[in-house]
Order: structure tokens, then C-alpha cells, then sequence
């Protein structure tokens, strides 16, 4: 059954030491609103991630309108050259990059504002997951998906949760780092987990001006998989493994029949 | 006569690309650091007519670099143009440079940098050469 639902009436919940225990923020006296981290309570805060984000636009940026000139300076020929199509590369890296930055941003915004329309329905993991990993880059490293079980389902909203897996899978897969993602679930809760390079527990906050840039764009990846994390009434941790992302179990997930078993 | 060369430091690798082809194209040499570190390493080896330093870097950032390049008697005195995306022209004044292009700038403004210090009095106009 599919349920519409709108962001503001998510629970918030914060994840526990182990998993199946996610307890209310409202039970711990403590209702910071949708999506919303300690690093996003304060002005100063939210001021010095701002500024984060505006540094790293007019980096991908800069290159961008360089890029754009130099090639409006040359003539058909050179740019169907050698520097000509290094440009035309680099410009589009960079636009590619600059609209990255944008979208992560933006969406983060619209989780911590509220009243994003959610569309939630129980959606098979290895299916998402699946499909998250076939809109892979040629050039990003290998990511599996083998060791996942085709009758998991989650409640979530599809596009939020693909969102949630792509960031995982790619901040996970960085500089070709193969991914592995696993699945256990208990009565309640799916944990998916993204194996691939060292887990760093503070790329969950909000990254505050000054913070080391990333130069594939992917700076506001992990912010956003946590805000969605929340907003689909689940959580997002780093463990010794790899990221793991908890979202409430679908307990009437059939899943889809594959293009083999159909008749 | 060797065209004056140009080190440009930003740990971003399109941004490097970017601005070492602005400069090659107006026939000025280049060489090319991703942090401070690198940097004070090129500059072992040759020294440059200008450094263009970003700021925020991994490994030794633009304030770490100047401070130590100012200690360097034999290079204490060249010239710094900060290229920064942090919008704030009081942290160019903090490492003694005496410029600062803030990003996205234009490649008009970069050039003009350049050519004002390398080519005291010849304004924007390219080495070529």
C-alpha cells in the first residue's frame, strides 16, 4: 500500500549503540525539526557551512567560465584540437561538478525546511541499490550489490532513498575504492552497509568554511544521506565496516519477479 | 631571455590545468604545486617571478607556505597573488601578498596580475615569449 506523506510529519529519530534500538527524539526532550544536526542549530554554524558551500561552487565554477571563454576565443578548428577538447572536458567536468554541489545543496535545504512532499512505499533493497549502481560512471570503481536479499523491502520514498544510496555508494567509492553493499535485518529495521574506504565519523556534520575541499564534488554527499536518512524515519552512522544507513523495514515487500522467472 | 615563470599552487587539479593553460597560451612558463609543501619543493628548484597561492590546501595551506617561504632568505621577496574562493581579501593582506584575485575572477584580471608584476610598466600586455 503506498502512503503519501509529508515531510514535517516524519519522526525524527536518533540512532542507538546497536541496531533495533532507535528511540524518539521527542522522548529525550529534544526536537531539533526534520533533518536538522547540532552543526545546523546555531547562526554561527549555519553561517560557516554556507560558506563552505559557496567556496566550493566558485571553485568547479571558475574553471567552468575559464574554460567556456577560452573555447569562445578559438576559432572551429583549435577547437576540435587536442587543447580545444581538454577544455571542452574540463568545462563540462566542472558544469557536472557545479550542478552536483547545487542539487546536494539545495535538497539538503528543502529536508531541513520541511514540507517535501514524500511519497513512501515499500521499495525492495537489492532492486534500489541495484539500479543506484547501474547509473554508475564508466570511470567510478566497482560497487556489488551480490550479497543483498531480493525479498528486503524498506518504507521509504524511492528518489530519496536512490539519492541516499548513490552519496553512500560514492563517497564509499571514492578514487575507485571498491563498495560492497550488505543488508541485515531485524523485525523492524533494514541496516544497509557501504564498504569501501575508511569511515570517517565527522563527514556526517555539516562542513564548516575552511574544511578541505573535494575536488569531485561530493563535498555535501554525506549531510544530505544523513538528512534523508532522517526524514525516511530512519538513521545514518558510520561503523567499523563501512556507513550504515537503518530505515524502517517494509513488512508487505513482495519482491518483483526478475525478467527470468516471468512466464 | 627565459619568459617569466608563473608557479600557481591550488589543490583543486582543474583549477591548476585551468589557469597553467591561461598563462602557457599568453606565453609565460609555468610550474605547479597542489599544496605548500610542493610548492617550497618547485621552488628548490627554480625560482619563480610570481606565486599564485591559494589559500585553503591540504598537506601545508597558503598561510603555512608563506610564513615558511618568508623565512627563506634567497626567496623571502617574490611576489604573491592569492587566488582565492573564500571571499576575504584581509587573509591575502595576512600572508604579505600584494594581490588578490578572488574566484571566479576574470582571465583579464589574472593576466593584468601577472603582466603588472612580471612586466613592471607594460600593463596587461603578454610576455609572449
Amino acid at each position: 500500500m503506498r502512503k503519501v506523506a509529508r515531510l514535517a510529519t516524519v519522526n525524527s529519530q536518533v540512532r542507538c549503540e546497536s541496531l533495533n534500538v532507535m528511540e524518539p527524539l521527542d522522548s529525550r526532550g529534544v526536537n531539533p525539526g526534520p533533518g536538522q544536526g547540532p552543526s545546523v542549530r546555531s547562526g554561527e554554524a549555519r553561517g560557516g557551512h554556507l560558506g563552505f558551500v559557496a567556496h566550493e561552487i566558485r571553485n568547479p565554477l571558475s574553471t567552468a567560465l575559464w574554460t567556456a571563454e577560452l573555447l569562445a576565443r578559438m576559432s572551429m578548428e583549435e577547437r576540435g584540437g587536442a587543447r580545444g577538447e581538454k577544455l571542452s572536458a574540463m568545462c563540462l567536468r566542472s558544469v557536472a561538478r557545479v550542478r552536483q554541489l547545487i542539487e546536494d545543496h539545495f535538497l539538503s535545504e528543502r529536508l531541513d525546511i520541511g514540507g517535501l512532499p514524500l511519497r513512501v512505499e515499500a521499495i525492495g533493497v537489492k532492486e534500489a541499490v541495484e539500479a543506484v549502481i547501474e547509473r554508475r560512471p564508466s570511470d567510478a570503481g566497482p560497487a556489488s550489490s551480490s550479497q543483498l536479499d531480493a525479498s528486503l523491502g524498506v518504507e521509504a520514498d524511492r528518489t530519496l532513498l536512490e539519492r541516499a544510496v548513490e552519496s553512500l555508494v560514492a563517497v564509499a567509492g571514492s578514487e575507485r575504492t571498491p563498495v560492497v553493499v550488505t543488508a541485515r535485518a531485524t523485525e523492524r529495521e533494514v541496516e544497509l552497509s557501504f564498504a569501501g574506504r575508511p569511515v570517517d565519523a565527522a563527514a556526517l556534520e555539516d562542513p564548516l568554511k575552511g574544511a578541505p575541499s573535494d575536488p569531485t564534488g561530493r563535498a555535501l554527499a554525506m549531510p544530505l544521506a544523513r538528512r534523508i536518512a532522517t526524514a525516511l524515519g530512519g538513521a545514518l552512522a558510520a561503523g567499523e565496516g563501512g556507513w550504515r544507513l537503518t530505515l524502517p523495514r517494509a513488512r508487505a515487500y513482495t519482491a518483483r519477479p526478475t525478467s527470468a522467472a516471468r512466464p | 631571455m627565459n619568459s617569466p615563470l608563473v608557479l600557481v599552487v591550488d589543490d583543486d587539479p582543474d583549477i591548476l590545468d585551468a589557469i597553467c593553460d591561461i598563462l602557457e597560451a599568453e606565453g609565460y612558463r609555468v610550474s605547479r604545486a597542489r599544496h605548500g609543501r610542493e610548492a617550497l619543493d618547485q621552488i628548490d628548484g627554480e625560482r619563480p617571478d610570481v606565486i599564485l597561492l591559494d589559500l585553503m590546501m591540504p598537506v601545508m595551506d597558503g598561510v603555512a607556505f608563506a610564513q615558511a617561504l618568508r623565512l627563506r632568505p634567497a626567496v623571502r621577496d617574490i611576489p604573491i597573488v592569492v587566488i582565492s574562493a573564500d571571499g576575504n581579501p584581509q587573509r591575502a593582506a595576512s600572508v604579505g601578498a600584494i594581490g588578490y584575485l578572488a574566484k571566479p575572477f576574470d582571465i583579464e584580471a589574472l593576466l593584468a596580475q601577472v603582466a603588472g608584476i612580471t612586466r613592471p610598466g607594460a600593463g596587461a600586455a603578454p610576455p609572449r615569449g
